[in-house]
C-alpha cells in the first residue's frame, strides 16, 4: 500500500442553495489510479474539482470540510491556487486544447509557472511532455500546426502532456475518453498506466470496464454521498454495499 | 377611392376566411370524406385567392393610371391646338388642366384650357369606373374559383404554402431590386461625372473645391472652363480628412469598447452586467444629431479653450473634437459586439487555462483573447465602417474646408460632409459638382463595402472554429 497523498475529511460542497457533496471522507494514495464512479450528477466531478480548487471559478459554489495534500490543507482562503493547480493537473472530459500552435499549448504553462526560461529549455519541457503523453512521434513534425487539428485522440493526449508540462504531482481526470473512440480510449488507458508510475492519478469515468483496467481503488458515488470505496478488485467482485452491487451489475444508474 | 377599395377588399376576405372553415367542414361531413387539410387551412385558401390578385391589379393600375391619363390629356390638348416646345411646357400646361379640375387654378381659363380640363374630368371618371368595375369582377373570379377547387377538396395546405412562399420571394426581390437600383442609380451618375472628370484626376487630386464648377451645365462647358475645372475635384483631401477622423474615433472607441466588453464578458458580475450593458447601449441609441451639437457647442469650444490656455490655436472646429465625439458614439458598438464574441469562447477553454494555474488576467490574455480575436477584429472592421459613413457628427463639429492636414486642431472635412454640402440648397442637376456627390457616395459605399465585407468573413471564420 502506498502513502496517502490526498485525504479529505467531512467534505460537503454546495451549489447556491442545492448541497452537491454530503461528508465526503476519502483517502486517495500516492502513485496510484483511483477510480470514481457512479450515475450522473452524483458528485463524482465536483470532488475531484476540489482537490484542484477548479469549483473557485463557479460563484454560487461553496465547499466546507477539509482537503490535505501533503497534510497541508488546501480549502483556505490564504492558499495560492496558482501554486497548488501547479501541483495539481486536469484533464476534461471533452479535449479543450487552446486555439494555439501543438508547441504553444504545451509551453503555455511553464511559461506562466515561469519554467523554462530559455527557448531550448522550452523545447525540451515540451518534447518531454509530449513524449510521456505517447503524443511525441506523431506530431514532433508539425510542432506549430494548430492543436485543434488533431484528431479526438491525439487533442486529449495533448491535453494530458499540457497538465504534465508543469511536472505536477497529482493528474485529475473527468472523464477523459467520453468523447473518445475505442481505439483512443485504449491508447490513454495505456498512457494512464504508464504515468502512474510518476504520479497520483484520479479518474472519473461511467465505464466499469475503464476502472477496473486502469485502477488500483475504486470509490463509488451516489447522491452526492460516497457509498463504498476500497481496492478495485473487491470492489467489482465483492463489494459490502448492496447499492454498490446493483450499480456494478447494471441494475441502476 | 382606394382607400375604400382596400378597405372592402380586406373586410370581405376575412369574412371568407370563417366562411371557408366552416364551408369545408360540413363539405367533409355531408361527403364523408377526409379532408386533405385543416379547415383553417381552406379559409387562408380564400382569404389569399380573394387578396392578393385584386390588390396587385390595383397597385398597377394606380402605378400607371396617373401616366396613361396624362398622355392622353396632353395629346387632347395638342389637339385643341395648345402650343408647347418641349416637355416642360407640356408638363405646366398639364399640371394647369389639373388644377383647373380641382378648383385651386386662378389664372385666366381660355377655351383650349377648358376644353381639356373637360376631358381630363371625364377621363378619370371613366378610369374609375373600369378600376372598380375590373376590381370587382377580378375578386369574383378569384373567389369562384378557389372556391371551386375548396368543393373538390384540393390539398389546401399546400397551395398555401406555395402563396406564402411567392409572397416571401417577392418581397425579398423587391428588397434586392432597391437595392440594386440605388447601386445602379450611383454608378451611372458616377459615369457621367467621369465623362467630365478625368477618374485619376479625381482619385489622386489634392485639391477639393467643387464650388468652382457651381451652376455649369456639363454640357456647355467649354475647354477653359474644363482647364480650370481639372483639378477642382481632388479626392484626397477628403479620404485624408475621411480617415484621419475615423482613426481618432478608433482610437477612442476601440480600447474603451473593448476593454468594457471584456469587464461585462469576465469580471462583471450578473447584476452589474444587467443594469450596465442597457446604460451602455443607450449610447447607441442617441440620434447622431445630438452628438453633433455636442460637439460643436460643448466639445469644440472646451479644446480651443484649453489649447488658448497652451497658446495652441485650435479651430472651433476641429478634427480632435469630431473624431474624440464619433469615438464615444461608436463604443458601444465595439464593447457590445466583442463581449457577445467573448461571450462565446467556450468555458472549457477558460477552464483548460485555470486549471493548469494561469490567473484570470493571464487567461483573459493568452487564451480567451486569442481565440476571440477574429470576432473582435469584425467588430472593429464594422465599427470604422460605421465611423466612415458617420454624417452628422462630422457636418456639424469638423468643418468644411477640405485641408489636407494631420493636425488634429485643425478644422478638416469628410467624404460625408461634402455629399451633404454639395446637394444642400439649390443645384443644377447635371453640373458636374453635382455629380460629384455621386461619385463620392459610390467611392464611400465601395469601402464601405469593402469593409464589411472583410468584417463579416472574420467573423464568420471564428464562429466556424466553435460552433
Amino acid at each position: 500500500m502506498n502513502n496517502v497523498k490526498i485525504k479529505s475529511k467531512n467534505l460537503n460542497v454546495y451549489y447556491g442553495e442545492k448541497q452537491a457533496l454530503f461528508d465526503v471522507n476519502l483517502d486517495l494514495n500516492e502513485k496510484e489510479v483511483t477510480a470514481l464512479i457512479g450515475p450522473s450528477g452524483c458528485g463524482k466531478s465536483t470532488f475531484i474539482r476540489c482537490i484542484n480548487r477548479m469549483n473557485d471559478v463557479i460563484d454560487i459554489c461553496k465547499v466546507s470540510g477539509n482537503i490535505e495534500i501533503d497534510g497541508v490543507e488546501i480549502n483556505d482562503k490564504n492558499l495560492d491556487v496558482v501554486s497548488l493547480r501547479e501541483r495539481v493537473g486536469m484533464v476534461f472530459q471533452k479535449p479543450n486544447p487552446f486555439p494555439k500552435s501543438i508547441y504553444d499549448n504545451i509551453s503555455y504553462g511553464p511559461k506562466i509557472h515561469g519554467k523554462g526560461e530559455t527557448k531550448s529549455e522550452l523545447d525540451e519541457i515540451v518534447e518531454n511532455s509530449l513524449k510521456k503523453a505517447a503524443l511525441w512521434e506523431e506530431v514532433k513534425d508539425r510542432l506549430d500546426e494548430p492543436g485543434t487539428g488533431l484528431s479526438g485522440g491525439q487533442q486529449q493526449r495533448l491535453c494530458i502532456a499540457r497538465a504534465i508540462s508543469v511536472n505536477p504531482e497529482v493528474i485529475l481526470m473527468d472523464e477523459p475518453c467520453s468523447a473518445l473512440d475505442p481505439i483512443a480510449t485504449a491508447k490513454i488507458e495505456e498512457l494512464i498506466d504508464e504515468l502512474k508510475k510518476t504520479y497520483t492519478i484520479v479518474i472519473v469515468t461511467h465505464s466499469m470496464a475503464q476502472a477496473v483496467r486502469v485502477s488500483q481503488k475504486t470509490g463509488f458515488f451516489h447522491l452526492g454521498k460516497l457509498i463504498e470505496v476500497g481496492k478495485t478488485e473487491k470492489i467489482f467482485k465483492n463489494p459490502d454495499n448492496k447499492m454498490t452491487q446493483d450499480y456494478i451489475t447494471g441494475r441502476f444508474g | 377611392m382606394n382607400f375604400v377599395l382596400i378597405f372592402l377588399i380586406t373586410i370581405f376576405s376575412l369574412s371568407l376566411f370563417f366562411y371557408g372553415r366552416s364551408k369545408t367542414k360540413s363539405i367533409a361531413i355531408e361527403k364523408n370524406i377526409k379532408l386533405n387539410a385543416l379547415p383553417k387551412f381552406y379559409g387562408y385558401y380564400l382569404v389569399l385567392w380573394c387578396s392578393i390578385p385584386s390588390l396587385v391589379f390595383l397597385l398597377i393600375w394606380s402605378l400607371f393610371e396617373p401616366v396613361i391619363i396624362k398622355s392622353i390629356i396632353i395629346e387632347t390638348a395638342a389637339n385643341q391646338g395648345a402650343i408647347f416646345n418641349d416637355k416642360n411646357e407640356a408638363n405646366l400646361i398639364y399640371e394647369k388642366i389639373k388644377a383647373i379640375h380641382l378648383g385651386t387654378y386662378f389664372g385666366d381659363i381660355d377655351s383650349i384650357l377648358r376644353e381639356s380640363a373637360l376631358a381630363y374630368a371625364k377621363f378619370i371618371n371613366l378610369f374609375t369606373n373600369s378600376k372598380v368595375v375590373l376590381i370587382f369582377a377580378i375578386v369574383i373570379v378569384s373567389v369562384i374559383y378557389s372556391l371551386k377547387k375548396i368543393n373538390k377538396n384540393n390539398k389546401a395546405r399546400d397551395d398555401v404554402e406555395i402563396i406564402l412562399k411567392g409572397l416571401l420571394f417577392v418581397s425579398s426581390l423587391i428588397a434586392i431590386l432597391t437595392t440594386l437600383g440605388i447601386i445602379f442609380s450611383l454608378l451611372f451618375e458616377s459615369i457621367k461625372f467621369f465623362s467630365v472628370i478625368n477618374i485619376f484626376d479625381y482619385l489622386f487630386g489634392t485639391n477639393w473645391s467643387p464650388q468652382r464648377a457651381f451652376v455649369r451645365d456639363a454640357s456647355s462647358i467649354t475647354a477653359a472652363e474644363f482647364e480650370e475645372l481639372k483639378d477642382a475635384f481632388g479626392f484626397i483631401p477628403l479620404i485624408a480628412g475621411t480617415t484621419f477622423i475615423a482613426f481618432i474615433a478608433m482610437l477612442v472607441a476601440v480600447p474603451i469598447g473593448l476593454f468594457s466588453g471584456i469587464y461585462m464578458a469576465e469580471y462583471a458580475s450578473l447584476k452589474i452586467r444587467r443594469i450596465s450593458k442597457p446604460i451602455i447601449e443607450i449610447l447607441a441609441g442617441i440620434p447622431t444629431v445630438v452628438y453633433g451639437f455636442f460637439a460643436a457647442l460643448t466639445v469644440g469650444p472646451f479644446f480651443r479653450q484649453i489649447g488658448e490656455n497652451f497658446g495652441l490655436t485650435v479651430s472651433s472646429e476641429s478634427a480632435l473634437a469630431a473624431g474624440l465625439i464619433m469615438g464615444i458614439m461608436i463604443i458601444p458598438y465595439v464593447s457590445s459586439l466583442s463581449d457577445d464574441v467573448i461571450n462565446s469562447v467556450p468555458q472549457s477553454l477558460r477552464d483548460g487555462s485555470y486549471a493548469i494555474g494561469a490567473t484570470k488576467s493571464e487567461t483573459i490574455k493568452k487564451v480567451v483573447i486569442p481565440a476571440a480575436l477574429p470576432g473582435i477584429i469584425g467588430s472593429i472592421l464594422l465599427a470604422v465602417s460605421r465611423a466612415i459613413g458617420e454624417t452628422m457628427i462630422v457636418v456639424m463639429a469638423a468643418g468644411l474646408a477640405a485641408n489636407l492636414t494631420i493636425n488634429p486642431l485643425e478644422s478638416t472635412t469628410t467624404i460625408t460632409t461634402q455629399i451633404v454640402m454639395i446637394l444642400v440648397g439649390d443645384q443644377e442637376f447635371d453640373s458636374p459638382k453635382t455629380q460629384s456627390a455621386f461619385a463620392l457616395g459610390l467611392t464611400l459605399f465601395i469601402a464601405t463595402l469593402i469593409l464589411n465585407y472583410i468584417a463579416q468573413r472574420a467573423v464568420k471564420k471564428y464562429r466556424e472554429k466553435y460552433d
